[in-house]
């Protein structure tokens, strides 16, 4: 074996490349359980890819027969009800573990220098997350596939000059049909592997700059760090299996808790549903595009604008915050700011699940309002990380020298 | 920068800023709750009343079907429903998996002048009933997934019409023609329907002396479905009460069957799965505690 292996390394170091940067690695010996979620999600998408890939062999992107081919799937082929419910529910849980997971690095300042480009490759594959789920859900051709699809697209039509010229050419037709079904089949099978191509980008960043750390600072001592096996893998897969529990409760036992009902209702291109919801993790999102209704003909264009800069905006977080400070934890103001946000999301969140035109506490106060308000909160949030760091307000607590 | 007023400034805005973040902080929390949580705090749909939960037997980590509702329920699901809609995932053949036999199978199937082979497709055309009710019957296959309130939903539709007493009142309310408040509010009650908009009974009553079908749960509270069972619409060879309470138990468990006939054996998996794997993270939490040992 060991000659085996010297042959090949002597061609390929495949030896010094495990060792240097899996079971050698450095790792910093005090993260704690949040950054368990970066291979949680490595996890949740080889799930995606897994049991994708079987879906597409039993699937068939064709408008007259993509409905009836899901319930083939969930009633006839093999164990096709596991591999549905996985990948159905796979979609809401790699949200889950990817929010946690960049909330992670917003509270600890794992986006700060060296760490920028390490950051950048996490917002692009967000971005793509967001269109492959998109697409994703469009498969199965039910009443929420289809309005959803019309109504994202249609987002597109507020671009200046090429607006409706280009959504003509997304949807393949004068409305979503059956050329947009199957662009979207053909695009939800590629995207996954171009995420994969980027999350090795994304490995490849962290490994030239390292784990960042609860503490936020830069590790001088040896000692301050563990080689990640044993230490990493063993408390990596011991996530997985507590993952797993979770994962497997929603799939075996509440396996449409964030499906849809009206999505087991074929896609009827005559009758609009009561109202149009995306899936939960576009929520926040989508409360952010309604909420800008003020600007007249300008509203759809502002709406959208919004809407993409409210992840655009995370690109230029590096130098939004001039703290000298990594960590939230030593930075009580910052600290503060960061849990209005996260409220802030389940806010819109719950605004963005409701009707545009509701209304809370009798009518008395209109959902639009509480929408607004809340947007304005969300990017309040970039502005005042910037101000309180950038004019020196938020002093902070006495930052350890070592962890 | 280190001029004095500036630094007092700052150290004021310091202050004020971390009093406004926990005063906004607490007040968005107090206000979420309330939002979520206060009864009526969002507004229910336009004409939407919500159908009371039901206790079913197949619900739930542990729920098995009832043999004896499943078989009752598809016998009414044939005569009943399949009168207009259809149940186009199943065939007749695999009702034999709910412990029917060949031979009352293949009676249920003739019946509808299908075969057993056959899917369960309504004896009505699409074009004959949309001659007929105006709109297409959905398909029944996925009906209980398919709404909100799920199973609850399906039986508060077949539960929710105005009863014999509902239609009295109407007929006594209208005599003269005339809704008055109290009269509003009196039906508005008797119906179940939001007292706060007496003003809509008027459209109401109008519209259900006009014939229309009123149910109680059905989202704008009027559509094309008359009542499809009553009392001993269904002869039951098993003794079993045939009301149309009864009835309605029996289809909506057949249904929730047709839906999704492999949820029993998902079940049974998922309890073999998840003993695995807490286990198995027990016994790596174990191998964790071990290995870190010797760090701290």
């Amino acid at each position: 074996m060991s000659k085996i292996m010297e042959w090949v390394d002597a061609r390929l170091p495949v030896t010094e490349l495990i060792k240097s940067q899996a079971t050698e690695y450095p790792t910093p010996k005090n993260l704690n359980y949040w950054w368990n979620f970066g291979s949680l999600a490595l996890l949740v998408l080889i799930i995606m890819i897994a049991t994708g890939l079987f879906l597409a062999m039993h699937y068939k992107a064709d408008a007259n027969q993509a409905f009836d081919v899901v319930e083939h799937i969930m009633r006839d082929v093999n164990y096709g009800w596991l591999l549905r419910y996985l990948h159905a529910n796979g979609a809401s849980f790699f949200f889950m573990v990817v929010y946690i997971h960049i909330l992670r690095g917003m509270y600890y300042g794992s986006y700060r220098k060296p760490r920028e480009i390490l950051w950048w490759f996490g917002i692009i594959l967000f971005f793509m997350m967001m269109g492959t789920a998109f697409m994703g859900y469009v498969l199965p051709w039910g009443q929420m596939s289809y309005w959803g699809a019309a109504v994202i697209t249609n987002l597109m039509s507020a671009i200046p000059v090429v607006g409706e010229d280009l959504v003509v050419w997304v949807w393949g037709g004068f409305s979503v049909g059956d050329p947009t079904l199957n662009r979207f089949f053909a695009l939800h099978f590629l995207l996954p592997l171009v995420i994969f191509g980027v999350v090795i980008l994304h490995l490849w960043a962290l490994h030239a700059v390292h784990s960042n750390n609860p503490v936020g600072i830069d590790l001088h001592d040896k000692k301050d760090s563990l080689p990640f096996h044993p230490y990493y893998t063993i408390k990596d897969l011991y996530g997985y299996g507590v993952f797993m529990i979770v994962f497997c409760a929603f799939v075996f036992y509440a396996p449409n808790f964030f499906l849809e009902p009206d999505n087991y209702i074929p896609a009827n291109p005559m009758q609009t549903p009561a109202h149009i919801v995306p899936e939960w993790y576009f929520l926040p999102f989508y409360a952010i595009l309604r909420s800008i209704d003020f600007l007249g003909s300008f509203s759809k264009l502002a709406g959208v604008i919004a809407m993409a800069g409210a992840i655009a905006i995370l690109f230029i977080l590096p130098f939004l915050d001039r703290s000298p400070v990594r960590s939230f934890r030593y930075r009580p103001l910052s600290r503060q700011l960061f849990w209005i946000f996260v409220i802030d999301c389940f806010f819109l969140g719950w605004v963005g699940y409701n009707p545009a035109d509701a209304a809370v506490f009798d009518g008395a106060l209109p959902l639009i309002v509480v929408g607004r308000t809340c947007t304005a909160i969300y990017f309040g949030y970039f502005f005042l990380l910037w101000v309180i760091t950038a004019f020196d307000i938020e002093k902070h607590t006495p930052v350890p020298k070592s962890i | 920068m280190n001029c004095t007023n500036v630094v007092g400034f700052y150290l004021f805005a310091r202050r004020v800023g971390g009093a406004l973040c926990s005063a906004v902080t607490l007040f968005l929390v107090v206000a979420l709750l309330a939002a979520m949580l206060l009864p009526g705090a969002l507004q229910a749909s336009e004409g939407q009343v919500l159908p009371p939960r039901q206790h079913w037997s197949f619900t739930g980590m542990f729920g098995q079907f009832d043999n004896g509702a499943l078989k009752r329920g598809a016998q009414v699901a044939v005569q009943s429903c399949m009168a207009c809609h259809s149940i186009k995932y199943i065939k007749f053949d695999q009702l034999r998996q709910l412990g029917l036999n060949e031979v009352e199978v293949k009676a249920l199937a003739e019946s509808q002048g299908r075969t057993k082979k056959d899917a369960m497709i309504s004896a009505m055309d699409a074009a004959a009933a949309k001659e007929s009710f105006g709109v297409v019957p959905p398909d029944l296959s996925l009906i209980t997934k398919a709404r909100k309130g799920y199973e609850d939903y399906t039986y508060g539709i077949l539960t929710g019409y105005a009863s014999e007493g509902d239609l009295a009142l109407a007929n006594r309310v209208m005599a003269d023609g005339k809704v008055s408040g109290e009269e509003a509010r009196e039906v508005a009650s008797a119906l179940q329907l939001d007292q706060r908009h007496p003003d809509k009974m008027a459209e109401v009553l109008k519209r259900m002396m006009a014939g229309e079908n009123f149910n109680r749960y059905f989202p704008g509270h009027f559509f094309a479905m008359p009542q499809p069972l009553a009392d001993g619409a269904v002869a039951y060879a098993d003794g079993t009460e045939n009301s149309k309470v009864q009835l309605a138990r029996d289809v909506v468990t057949f249904l929730a069957w047709a839906a999704e006939p492999t949820q029993m054996e998902r079940k049974a998996l998922g309890i073999k799965v998840i003993l695995f794997l807490v286990i198995l993270t027990i016994m790596l939490y174990a191998v964790k505690r071990r290995i870190w040992a010797r760090v701290h």
